[in-house]
């Protein structure tokens, strides 16, 4: 896998917990519906990549899952975000954010320079 | 800590795939059926929908693939799956596995077990507070009483006290007695004496040492204040476990020694054996009480009693350099200083020209080493040569699996196989090899090791060593193996790997075949190494085994059969060196000579081996340029010659008549009376010891045949016997000579001898025969252990050729086949075949004879009676390689020559 893929899969996860704290308790369908839409439809997500992610998050303990029912009768399962999760979303959000503005500034600078 | 949780869960996953794997599939397909569904509503057919559904997730197989990769530890997996199929494999040939396995415990037991031996002896640092500091004076080789002038490896107590005081670059000077006193006790409220070693230290050596006791107290200054003052003891732990039971209430118990009765202050600790590697007293006494311990020695304050091995700590910062030169120094001042020295100008010519040299005590100091460097080194080098055949057995069994599955590997390859999943799973079957066999080696080395000090023990001291498996040489030798596996490993797999695909396939055989040569190349050269290197341990196992034959076979001068010999320890239980002593050892020598059976029997300082006595003599009337020689003495009973069977050549032995009142008399040795009366017979002749005022002491009543004093391989040298009753002194051994039932009579013995005084402690029941045989244990270990390794690498190195053989023989069936329809014979298939194994040994035993040659000219000085190139011992080293090695490729020429054609030509 190519770098641009890790870094895609680092941001995926947030979305991820970031999703699953505005929606509650939500499935992999579910899930990957919401980011494409909060997104704007600019992205667009390889649902084949979400499933290994949601693994990853369920192994680290940042989410956990049981099989429900979805809205429409169909037995889906579904994740939730733990106490865990929840410290660990605070904490990449800020770091995203704060990134975001370093690079930001970063690149205004850039501009006057040149 | 978040890795730790989630390899956890992971690990989990390993064994729960099944269920794993229908929970993803009833994820998926419900993500499937939600998402089909969404695209109908937005008015997309079924199919569309499907297709649609179905793209977007990427595949569900690839979808479970990598989600399966995130579930388990993929690496782990594929290591089990290859572990597991190299198992099976190896399991396919069990003979050749089996044989590889048990060639790899061997090496890699046989040289853990001999480095944790040379490790114990020579590299060990001694369990006390920094050892590095530690120096000895002189190198604690010489053991005994000198009274020497300057004598700078044994010193006296009012040396030890001076140099104490005086120096200026240690924090600390200890001192021990050279000799442990080996007596007997009474442990307080038991009636039975017990064997126990004494150690006579300073009151200095535990505080120097820093050795904290493991319970109670250790020695110190106080202790060795005021001579015969302290009667105090401390234990060993092993003694303490042994002869105590463990008992916790051990301080302030007493111990009876001698006339004295100890208390005892403490217990040392269990890692603590002494300064002196292979020793290991059991009880640790003050100097001050030397009178008091049998056999009593009187040095306290005796300037030229010397006895003691002097230790030492540097001060910090003092360099070894420094601290010699302090030491010399008031070496020269201290020995000029005492009251009374012998400062005769040749004595002061001798003190200049003497140095003290300090060595470093940081592995405390041995005999042992100097004894066995010789023997462990062989061994350690025949040991490696068997580990390099050994290796060479792996290397060959690799490289013919690799080759022979070049075919399988092209295939999978073709089928998408990664490379690196190639190699990675080739190396993975080495490694089980490797360490299957290193596991083996483990548990051999353990056993080994136990043996090793088994068969080393059987020497004249029994060694008090504590050998533990090192586990740094454990992984050291498993390292080596599992390089071999991984060297040899991974250049056949990588060369596999590598193979031309479409070549391959379309002509799989012309491929094949080109591969074969090339790895025929690597192997034949492999099996001729490994018989030339069998060769060379043949040679030196049968010239060490012709060695220990000639030295087994010597003439020691006595008859060694039917004679049985004990120690007698008076000692212990209170008698002095007098009149009393004397009647003793008669009253014992009759009762003894009276009972059935018995030919004769006497008392005697020593019989072989044990040690000697020298003494310079003055013969009266002898001109020639020495004024004095140095013989051997013995005091010895009337019985004597008759107990050990030495043959009187003329004149008369001891009688009753030779009594403590009559004139002195001597009974001298063949050697003896050629080199010192050389000129008519020495019978009615005198000479004396002490000086020559004394030349006209002794008169020579008899002359016998030379024996062996100390070793089997000595040159003859003079010696001369006393009558004990006119030399009184204690005496240790007893000898019986014998016919019969050795048991019935040791019994007997014994019986007689608690008859003439029943608290007598008697040890060390052993044959004559034995204690000759103990002389030469180094020799018989390594004619032992070289005999095996040789006949084992021999057979590691058959094993070798009928590897190959049976390869080369499969992939030419083929060949052969064509050869046998074409009207070829079977004898001369066979032959085809036999001369490419004869080749091979010829080949090897021609580099092994120049390689024997180079390494057993370095035996030399080890061997007795055969020259080094011994044309016998070569030739039937080689003739048993030849032999064996034939009939290991007769095996796979036979069934070449049994191939039926017509299945040969159809297999292909």
């Amino acid at each position: 896998m190519g770098d641009k893929t890790d870094v895609w899969q680092g941001t995926l996860a947030l979305m991820v917990l970031k999703t699953l704290e505005t929606l509650g308790p939500q499935h992999g369908y579910g899930i990957a519906r919401r980011i494409e839409q909060t997104s704007g439809d600019l992205l667009s997500v390889n649902y084949g990549t979400l499933y290994p992610a949601l693994l990853k998050l369920e192994q680290e303990g940042y989410i956990a899952s049981e099989w429900g029912v979805s809205d429409n009768n169909r037995r889906a399962k579904f994740y939730k975000l733990t106490r865990a999760g929840r410290r660990q979303l605070e904490k990449e959000a800020r770091e995203w954010e704060q990134a975001t503005v370093i690079l930001a500034r970063f690149l205004a600078a850039k501009e006057e320079a040149s | 800590m978040i890795w730790i949780r989630s390899s956890f869960v992971r690990l989990r996953g390993l064994f729960r795939k099944e269920q794993l794997d229908r929970e993803l599939d009833d994820e998926l397909t419900s993500h499937l059926e939600m998402h089909i569904e969404e695209n109908m509503r937005r008015g997309m057919t079924a199919e569309e929908a499907r297709r649609d559904a179905l793209i977007k997730l990427g595949g569900v197989e690839q979808t479970k693939e990598s989600a399966r990769d995130q579930r388990g530890i993929p690496f782990l997996e594929t290591l089990f799956r290859d572990a597991n199929y190299g198992v099976r494999g190896l399991l396919r040939s069990p003979a050749i596995t089996l044989a590889a396995l048990l060639s790899l415990a061997l090496g890699i037991g046989a040289n853990t077990a001999i480095f944790s031996l040379i490790d114990t002896v020579m590299l060990k640092a001694l369990p006390v507070k920094e050892p590095a500091q530690l120096v000895l004076f002189g190198n604690g080789l010489d053991q005994g009483i000198s009274d020497g002038f300057p004598n700078p490896w044994l010193y006296s107590y009012p040396f030890y006290r001076e140099m104490q005081k005086r120096n200026q670059v240690f924090s600390e000077v200890a001192a021990a007695f050279s000799i442990v006193d080996r007596i007997h006790g009474f442990i307080d409220g038991r009636k039975d004496p017990e064997a126990m070693s004494i150690q006579l230290v300073s009151g200095t050596y535990f505080p120097m040492l820093g050795v904290q006791a493991a319970m109670g107290r250790t020695l110190s200054e106080e202790d060795d204040a005021t001579e015969g003052g302290h009667p105090v003891a401390v234990v060993s732990h092993a003694w303490w476990k042994q002869s105590l039971a463990s008992d916790p209430a051990v301080v302030g118990k007493k111990l009876t020694i001698g006339s004295t009765v100890y208390s005892i202050v403490g217990v040392a600790p269990a890692e603590f054996f002494g300064t002196k590697v292979g020793e290991a007293p059991d009880i640790w006494i003050p100097l001050s009480m030397q009178k008091e311990v049998p056999p009593g020695f009187d040095g306290y304050n005796d300037t030229r009693f010397e006895s003691l091995h002097l230790m030492a700590r540097l001060k910090p910062g003092v360099t070894l350099a420094g601290a010699n030169a302090n030491a010399n120094e008031l070496f020269q001042q201290i020995l000029r200083g005492f009251a009374g020295a012998p400062l005769s100008a040749e004595n002061l010519q001798d003190l200049e020209k003497t140095h003290v040299e300090l060595n470093s005590m940081a592995t405390g100091f041995t005999r042992l080493r100097w004894q066995f460097s010789e023997p462990l080194k062989i061994l350690v080098v025949v040991v490696g040569f068997v580990l390099l055949i050994a290796c060479a057995n792996i290397a060959n069994l690799l490289l013919a699996r690799a080759t022979t599955r070049a075919r399988e590997i092209a295939l999978r390859q073709a089928l998408g196989a990664k490379r690196s999943r190639l190699i990675g799973q080739l190396l993975t079957e080495s490694m089980v090899l490797a360490i299957a066999g290193g596991v083996l080696g483990i548990g051999f080395a353990y056993k080994a090791s136990h043996l090793l000090l088994r068969m080393v023990s059987d020497g004249r001291e029994s060694l008090q060593l504590n050998v533990p498996v090192d586990m740094r040489l454990l992984l050291f030798t498993l390292g080596v193996t599992l390089a071999t596996a991984l060297l040899f490993g991974t250049f056949p797999a990588i060369r596999a790997t590598r193979v031309n695909l479409t070549d391959f396939l379309k002509d799989g055989q012309s491929r094949s075949q080109s591969s074969a040569a090339a790895k025929g190349w690597l192997a034949r050269v492999l099996v001729i190494s490994q018989v030339a290197l069998s060769l060379v341990l043949l040679v030196g196992a049968g010239l060490f085994v012709r060695s220990l034959k000639n030295l087994s076979n010597v003439d020691t001068g006595f008859n060694r059969e039917n004679v049985i010999r004990l120690l007698v320890d008076p000692s212990s239980v209170g008698y002095k060196e007098d009149a009393r002593l004397m009647n003793l050892y008669q009253e014992i020598e009759q009762r003894v000579s009276a009972l059935p059976g018995v030919r004769g029997a006497s008392f005697s300082v020593f019989t072989f081996n044990e040690g000697t006595w020298n003494n310079a003599i003055w013969v009266q009337g002898y001109l020639s340029g020495h004024q004095s020689t140095n013989v051997h003495h013995n005091a010895v009973g009337t019985g004597y010659f008759a107990a050990m069977g030495i043959p009187l050549l003329s004149g008369r032995t001891f009688g009753p008549e030779d009594g403590a009142t009559s004139p002195k008399v001597g009974v001298i040795s063949e050697t003896m009376a050629r080199t010192l009366f050389p000129t008519g017979s020495p019978i009615g002749r005198r000479y004396g010891r002490g000086g020559p005022d004394n030349a006209g002491d002794i008169e020579v009543i008899g002359v016998v045949k030379d024996v062996k004093y100390n070793s089997l391989d000595e040159q003859p040298q003079p010696g001369d016997y006393l009558p004990y009753a006119q030399n009184i002194r204690y005496l240790r051994d007893f000898e019986v000579r014998y016919a019969g039932d050795s048991s019935a009579t040791v019994a007997a013995i014994r019986q007689a001898i608690h008859d003439a005084d029943p608290s007598l402690p008697v040890s060390d029941v052993m044959t004559l025969e034995n204690q000759v045989a103990r002389s030469i244990t180094n020799e018989r270990m390594v004619a032992q252990l070289s005999s095996f390794f040789g006949l084992l690498a021999v057979f590691l190195s058959c094993i070798g050729i009928y590897g190959l053989m049976s390869y080369l023989v499969t992939r030419r069936s083929n060949e052969i086949g064509l050869r046998m329809a074409l009207g070829a014979e079977r004898s001369q298939v066979l032959w085809l075949v036999m001369r490419e194994s004869l080749l091979l040994v010829a080949f090897g035993i021609a580099i092994g004879v120049p390689v024997a040659f180079l390494c057993v000219r370095l035996l030399s000085s080890t061997l007795y009676g055969v020259r080094v190139n011994d044309p016998a011992t070569l030739l039937t080293a080689a003739g048993l390689l030849l032999v064996t090695a034939t009939t290991a490729g007769y095996l796979p020429a036979r069934r070449a020559a049994l191939v039926d054609p017509m299945v040969a030509l159809r297999y292909e």
